[in-house]
């Protein structure tokens, strides 16, 4: 930390460091210097001249935002001839700026439909403005105190209006060129989905050629929004609504854990998401479902009371009805005829309480996660590093050297950690993308191998040997702090480079550079799903991920490490709290005595020997009548997708299937009790996300709409089951429960997750801000587990001790490529792809009420294929899969293996389609890439256009 | 292995000597002569030459300064003088070869005049009838230096250049020099940045010679965008090497890896002899790695910007040639140590960088020797507007501006007064007809508030209406702003719509306060010069002519009649 140096502004004296602008200097003191272009976690930019301030000693007005603090400096803010320069921009700046209620002395008491006694027209009106009263331009003119009229000829631009775009409305009659959005999207985000065009007086924002944001590579992030300081960009949904109350949550999406900061209106509806800008996680950044999918949380066909079924109806009940209907049965099921499935949006505690409701009452070890599809993901790091968890904070990837993305599609999935990727690629990094899929990452890959479906786990076998082969491995490291190095690199002998690249139709070339490429930066970090991956691969190829970071010496450090890039909001939490069949709390073993009896010891009760049922295993059981009852919560995208079979089918045919949800779903109409579930923003405990950081999450809806959390419908059929054995515990309580059974959460409480963090940016209320700034009070940067001790930091990165008293066991896979299942009438693989945008194609799009992408899809196809199968470049074929076809016109790509066929949608239409969802929820049930088996058909669809 | 520079210069000499024993017809083609049609001019004589089976060398070259009187046309038969034609008339291209080029008799009524042949012996005999042009108005006064070829020499051909001597001085840089020792020569010249802020190159150069950074940038910046400047232009058309040895030479001082030359999108003829250029010394060896053998790496590469005068700025200039928009970087940290890419840059305008092969091969006393007190070397000016003789001359420092005017330019044209001059680019405002009597000074003309900056000279006479210019130069400043900070993007338009207001009569008399105050606040609260000198235009106007403004507002007369008539008015100001 450099020494701290003495400034003075305004005459107060205050105590800053060396490297920072004048103005941040200010605004960590409190003291507030006007600014329009500005904005906390972009860099300066030095255009609207608003924080000009005289220094003592030096010529002219420089910007504060720009001017490097130095010690001893003087500075003058709130002097005549800096107030009047100021008014002199803000002046002109109104003369192009709708201000007709800037300066009235009715705004306070006019609403936007009431008569305007002056006249003033429409568009001109800051009440009819849907950021009024939240304007920091009106902020700002009013702190200048301006007068009524000014000197300048006003011109309104009458620029039609944006509107038909997904989830934004854009506005540039009131847009004053403060570039926030265009860096924000450049800056941060790392899209340049759009620009400033023209320039001089016509200087304004826009989209490359003026296309729709459909065409323009946008995200639909809504970051130009958070940051947008007028009314230029806002939201759609509740444009004109005002905030009454804006309390903090966590983003129910994904497991990345955002925290955004909600606002509700005078209705307790919630009408907008501001991701945090202090949220270590986020760091002010959201995605499109966190952005534009928490609408789910004001619809009204939430549930609100149980519904029982009877006569084979569900019917309405109350809750003591419901209550009592449930454990009346559950009396009559032994232990392993019941199981429970938690969902990944349930907290800590609620796990916690689930888990040991399914044990302690109920007697029975079957539970897991109904998201928890791919439990390779995570067993391979516990197997050969010790802990089931992504190594290191999510943001080091942006100082990450070089960055592998393997078969996980991050930009829509969990959008969040895709941006320092794209940040750090666009910076010195290297990314290398493994995925047959075309995902937008490849956009941003150095380096893209698109292995044949199947044979992942032997690509990687080829990029560690050439790690070997090119004697790039880390041999120093790994004698420290490996088991048996030797028995990985003998292991890999037996796969030739060639060999593997005539399996997976990687160059041999590609494979090295990839070896090289991650072997000679100076931090290597790997993000990986397990997206269309084999089954019988998982495993193995977790493990080839493992050992690629520990032959290239990349754990322990920052900017390097492991990221499995896991689904639901709270998977690891309910990993951390023992929501799975042979797991206790913990990590700890059901099948280790020792760990059962400090369970017990807590618990007080039995905890029953034998692992349960897995998540398909109850599937199974279910289907096969071995199970008689079971407790659902949430509802979930697998029961739909296919990925656990026909589990709504399964789990009906039980005696008692009892379904705890927000909405009445498909699952929910096949229950024989539904009761009714709060909604995220209703939850009280805390979420761990995928960089193991438990943060707090309160009630941010307080109403009471007869929904309840699963803690307290637990808690009331534990009270039924065995009466008196369980004492009500508030969430907090239950958190000083789990510390005591899982030693990674030693050290964690709702006390410090409330109280420690400190007051990051302070803000003075009165005067204008950023609408980000304003809520970004206090910062809660949560606690990472491993926290064994209540006065322990918390551990970003794992493993930067070494591993204590044991060394990281290399396992050695067996390499071989799997011949996964494909019906004889499929005999290709369907790679679907979805980007930003493509150049060098042709879209149009359908402008109306709202934008349609209208264009054909390429259908690419590898030429040799192609005349295997009769097919020209320009046919009009159609992919045929079991779920339906996918037409379009066939295109030669010697870059698709063979045997594989491919097609490159657009995200834009995947906005579309999600705007106009009918889903209840529909951000939570997006269906991820899937690579399917298919056939190449002739387009049954003819000319259609003539 | 690279060619050494003495296999080179045989290889040129040669060339030269094959060469001057043929007729050597030369055509100015800079954007002087293009503009006066010498494109038809040269396919009209080659198609001459070709009939009538005359074997002669057929060069375009480029401008040798006497813009008025483009399409030049010189004939020279070996050993002979240069006999010069001007506004030649393609039509009569038969005439030209039959009687000259094939016959050795000048057509002197159309001859302008004849250059003496360098080399010229005592002896030798003035053709008949001709005037000797070394002794034209324009040329009497000048000293080339970074002229020295322009006009003599085929720019698309380098072993031209170094038959005149040509990359001699990079030779003997590279090979007898140390870093050093070449910035000692620069020094000592006391050459000054001709960009407009004549700031002293070696201290310039210093900043990054002492850079330890491995990746360094020389950038040489030919946006010039300036109405009425053509100089850097003209340079590149006509001897594009000067400036690339320059840049190889700045390189070589500063310890710089690579080098740009950086020119406008539109600049067709600059662009094209520029790449040329660049491309032939990377085939001799004398751009890329070990240049002649002296172990010194060093490359050049000619980037473009869009069309935008603010690309001209430097910090806007690095912006654009890293793909972005061009909008200029905020200060500190300055280009010496965040420049290009973010690596440590100097930035030089092409006319500076252009004297250093003279300076190198000569040395900088020599240099120092010419000019006027701190103001060494010479002044490459751009004649435009209302005088009699309009090109451009290299005249030393420390002439009087007076003179230039009146004797070397020939006076105002129809006999006309002269009213007031515009000088360095839109931004350097007006100066008043009773401020000419100045020395061209760096110290004398900032003293006096004026700008040398690019060397474009306009002179207006009673004709014009300084309203009806200002407006001119700020619809210009304001079109051109880039849109960044805000006093520049919206003051621009706000003076803009007062200045209409006043040529359409309609000003009112607060009028010119309204703009006096806005462009005073521009100019305070501008990030960069375009924004901080916007307001020149309109400050310098009011300065001289108070009267004139106030007549337009208060009697709604414009005394030139040019503000009664149709206007045209190219620019929508705001939205």
């Amino acid at each position: 930390m450099p020494d701290d140096i003495n400034i003075s502004i305004d005459g107060v004296e205050i105590k800053t460091q060396p490297g920072k602008m004048v103005l941040e200097a200010a605004i960590d003191a409190g003291i507030y210097v006007p600014y329009l272009c500005y904005h906390p976690g972009m860099k300066p930019y030095a255009a609207c001249r608003m924080c000009v301030i005289e220094v003592e000693g030096q010529r002219g007005y420089p910007a504060a935002c720009t001017l490097p603090v130095a010690d001893g400096m003087v500075v003058h803010s709130q002097i005549p001839a800096v107030d009047a320069l100021r008014k002199s921009v803000m002046e002109m700046l109104i003369a192009e700026h709708p201000n007709g209620c800037l300066t009235c002395h009715r705004i306070d008491i006019c609403g936007p439909s009431d008569v305007c006694l002056r006249h003033v027209s429409v568009n001109d009106r800051c009440v009819t403005c849907p950021k009024n009263e939240r304007c920091e331009l009106k902020d700002t003119v009013r702190y200048l105190g301006m007068s009524l009229e000014s000197p300048l000829g006003y011109k309104y631009r009458n620029i039609p209006l944006e509107v038909s775009d997904p989830f934004y409305d854009r506005d540039y009659n009131l847009c004053i060129v403060c570039g926030r959005c265009v860096r924000a999207c450049d800056e941060l985000r790392g899209d340049d989905a759009i620009g400033f065009t023209e320039r001089g007086g016509q200087a304004l924002v826009g989209t490359s050629f003026g296309t729709s944001l459909l065409e323009s590579g946008c995200e639909f992030c809504g970051a130009c929004i958070d940051v947008c300081p007028v009314g230029a960009l806002v939201e759609r949904e509740h444009k004109w609504e005002k905030a009454r109350r804006v309390e903090r949550s966590i983003c129910p999406h994904c497991p990345v854990g955002c925290q955004l900061n909600l606002e509700f209106n005078a209705n307790d509806e919630l009408i907008r998401a501001v991701p945090e800008i202090n949220s270590p996680a986020n760091q002010g950044q959201a995605c499109f479902k966190g952005k534009f999918g928490l609408e789910f949380v004001n619809d009204s066909g939430r549930l609100t009371v149980p519904l029982v079924k009877r006569n084979g109806a569900l019917e309405e009940a109350t809750w003591d009805e419901a209550l009592d209907f449930i454990a009346d049965r559950l009396f009559q099921v032994g232990g392993e005829q019941f199981a429970l499935l938690t969902s990944p949006t349930s907290t800590n505690e609620e796990l916690y309480l689930a888990q040991k409701f399914a044990r302690a009452v109920m007697g029975s070890n079957n539970i897991d996660q109904t998201s928890n599809t791919n439990p390779e993901m995570v067993l391979g790091l516990e197997s050969s590093l010790g802990l089931a968890a992504g190594t290191n904070p999510i943001w080091e990837l942006e100082q990450s050297g070089c960055i592998l993305a393997f078969n996980t599609n991050v930009t829509e999935e969990q959008n969040v950690v895709a941006v320092p990727i794209k940040r750090a690629s666009r910076k010195n990094a290297k990314l290398i993308v493994i995925d047959s899929r075309e995902v937008e990452l490849t956009r941003y890959a150095h380096l893209w191998l698109r292995p044949v479906p199947g044979t992942e786990l032997t690509l990687l076998a080829g990029v560690l040997r050439s790690i070997v082969d090119q004697g790039l491995n880390d041999t120093v490291w790994l004698e420290e702090n490996c088991e048996s190095p030797a028995t990985l690199t003998y292991a890999l002998n037996s796969r030739e480079i060639e060999e593997v690249s005539e399996v997976t139709q990687v160059s041999v070339d590609d494979i090295r550079s990839a070896a090289r490429l991650f072997a000679e930066a100076d931090s290597g970090s790997v993000v990986y799903g397990l997206d269309n991956l084999a089954a019988n691969l998982e495993r193995d190829c977790v493990l080839s991920l493992v050992n690629l970071v520990l032959l290239t010496g990349n754990l322990g450090k920052p900017g390097s490490g492991l990221y499995p890039m896991r689904q639901g909001a709270n998977d690891q939490g309910a990993w951390d709290m023992g929501c799975l069949p042979d797991r206790l709390p913990g990590y700890r073993w059901v099948s280790d005595p020792a760990d059962r009896k400090l369970v017990e010891s807590v618990w007080g009760v039995p905890v029953p020997e034998s692992p349960g049922l897995g998540l398909a295993q109850i599937v199974d059981a279910a289907d096969g009548g071995e199970l008689k009852a079971a407790v659902v919560f949430g509802n979930s995208a697998n029961f739909a997708n296919g990925r656990i079979g026909d589990a709504v089918g399964a789990l009906s045919k039980l005696d008692l299937l009892v379904v705890h949800d927000t909405f009445l779903t498909t699952l929910g109409r096949q229950a024989d009790v539904v009761l009714p579930r709060e909604a995220f923003a209703q939850k009280d405990g805390t979420y761990t996300n995928l960089e193991r950081r438990v943060q707090r999450i309160s009630p941010a809806l307080t109403r009471n709409d007869g929904a309840r959390p699963e803690s307290w419908v637990i808690l009331q059929l534990a009270e039924r089951l065995k009466p008196g054995s369980w004492q009500p515990l508030t969430p907090a309580e239950v958190m000083e429960e789990i510390t005591r059974v899982a030693p990674i959460y030693a050290g964690i409480s709702h006390h410090r997750l409330d109280t420690e963090g400190s007051l990051v940016l302070r803000t003075q209320l009165d005067s204008p801000q950023p609408t980000q700034v304003l809520y970004a009070s206090r910062q809660h940067r949560g606690l990472q587990w491993p926290c064994p001790e209540p006065g322990h930091p918390g551990t970003p990165t794992l493993y930067a001790e070494g591993f204590g008293d044991t060394r990281a066991v290399p396992m050695t896979p067996s390499f071989f490529a799997a011949a996964p299942e494909k019906p004889v009438e499929f005999p290709l693989w369907f790679a679907p792809g979805r980007v930003l945008l493509q150049q060098h194609r042709e879209m149009e799009v359908i402008k109306g009420k709202r934008n349609r992408i209208m264009r054909e899809e390429w259908v690419e196809v590898n030429p040799r294929d192609a005349a295997d199968l009769g097919f020209a470049e320009g046919d009009k074929v159609a992919v045929e899969t079991e779920q339906g076809l996918v037409p379009g016109v066939a295109r030669y790509n010697p870059g698709v293996p063979r045997g594989v066929v491919a097609s490159t949608g657009l995200f834009g239409q995947l906005a579309i389609d999600l705007e106009a969802s009918e889903e209840f929820d529909p951000a939570s049930m997006l269906e991820g890439l899937v690579v399917r088996a298919a056939r190449l058909i002739e387009s049954p669809i003819k000319n259609t256009d003539g | 292995m690279p060619a050494s520079y003495a296999q080179l210069e045989a290889e040129a000499t040669a060339r030269w000597e094959a060469n001057a024993k043929r007729p050597w017809v030369r055509v100015g083609t800079a954007l002087c002569g293009q503009a006066a049609g010498s494109t038809s001019v040269v396919s009209a004589l080659k198609q001459a030459l070709e009939r009538q089976g005359v074997d002669a060398q057929l060069s375009e070259v480029g401008c040798i300064g006497l813009c008025y009187a483009e399409p030049l046309v010189d004939v020279q038969l070996p050993g002979g003088p240069r006999i010069f034609y001007g506004d030649f008339d393609p039509d009569r291209a038969d005439e030209l070869v039959r009687a000259h080029v094939a016959g050795g008799h000048p057509i002197a009524e159309l001859a302008l005049g004849y250059l003496p042949p360098e080399d010229a012996a005592d002896d030798f005999v003035p053709p008949a009838g001709l005037r000797d042009l070394s002794l034209h108005p324009m040329r009497a006064w000048e000293n080339r230096i970074a002229l020295r070829n322009a006009g003599n020499i085929d720019p698309m051909d380098i072993y031209q250049y170094i038959a005149t001597g040509g990359y001699r001085a990079l030779s003997s840089a590279l090979l007898e020099m140390t870093p050093e020792d070449a910035l000692q020569q620069v020094n000592e010249s006391g050459l000054r940045g001709r960009g407009g802020a004549a700031f002293p190159t070696a201290t310039k150069w210093r900043f990054l010679a002492g850079n330890p950074s491995r990746d360094k940038y020389v950038l040489c910046n030919c946006e010039e965008g300036d109405p009425g400047a053509f100089n850097d232009k003209a340079i590149l058309e006509s001897d594009p090497h000067t400036l690339v040895e320059g840049v190889i030479l700045a390189g070589y001082t500063t310890g710089a890896s690579k080098g740009y030359i950086f020119i406008r999108h539109g600049h067709d003829g600059p662009i094209d002899r520029c790449r040329a250029a660049v491309s032939q010394a990377q085939e001799l060896g004398l751009l890329g790695e070990d240049i002649m053998g002296s172990g010194f790496d060093f490359d050049i590469e000619v980037a473009l910007t869009g069309d935008s005068y603010v690309a001209g700025e430097e910090s806007a200039l690095m912006e654009a040639i890293e793909g972005k928009r061009a909008m200029p970087r905020f200060r500190p940290p300055f280009p010496a140590q965040f420049g290009l890419f973010g690596k440590p840059t100097n930035i030089n305008n092409v006319k500076t960088l252009a004297y250093v092969p003279e300076i190198m091969s000569r040395g900088g006393e020599w240099f120092a020797g010419i000019g006027h007190e701190r103001s060494t070397g010479t002044a490459i000016l751009c004649l435009s507007g209302a005088l009699n003789y309009t090109g451009m001359m290299e005249v030393p420092l420390g002439i009087n501006l007076k003179d230039v005017l009146y004797e070397a330019a020939g006076g105002i044209r129809n006999g006309k007064k002269l009213k007031f001059l515009q000088t360095g680019g839109p931004l350097g405002g007006v100066l008043g007809a009773d401020n000419v009597d100045i020395v061209l000074d760096f110290e004398v003309l900032r003293n006096a508030g004026a700008i040398l900056g690019s060397g474009g000279i306009i002179a207006a006479d009673e004709d014009t209406c300084v309203v009806d210019l200002t407006r001119a130069l700020v619809a210009f400043c304001q079109y051109e702003s880039c849109g960044k900070c805000f006093p520049c993007r919206m003051g621009m338009s706000h003076i803009l719509e007062v200045l209409e207001r006043i040529c359409d009569l309609r000003g009112q008399p607060e009028d010119l306060d309204l703009m006096r105050s806005t462009g005073e606040n521009m100019q305070a609260g501008s990030l960069c010069g375009h924004g901080q000198l916007g307001f020149n235009p309109v400050s310098s106007a009011l300065r001289y002519f108070p009267a004139e403004f106030e007549a337009h507002i208060i009697d709604h007369e414009c005394s030139t009649g040019v503000c009664h008539g149709p206007r045209y008015s190219p620019v929508r100001s705001r939205r």
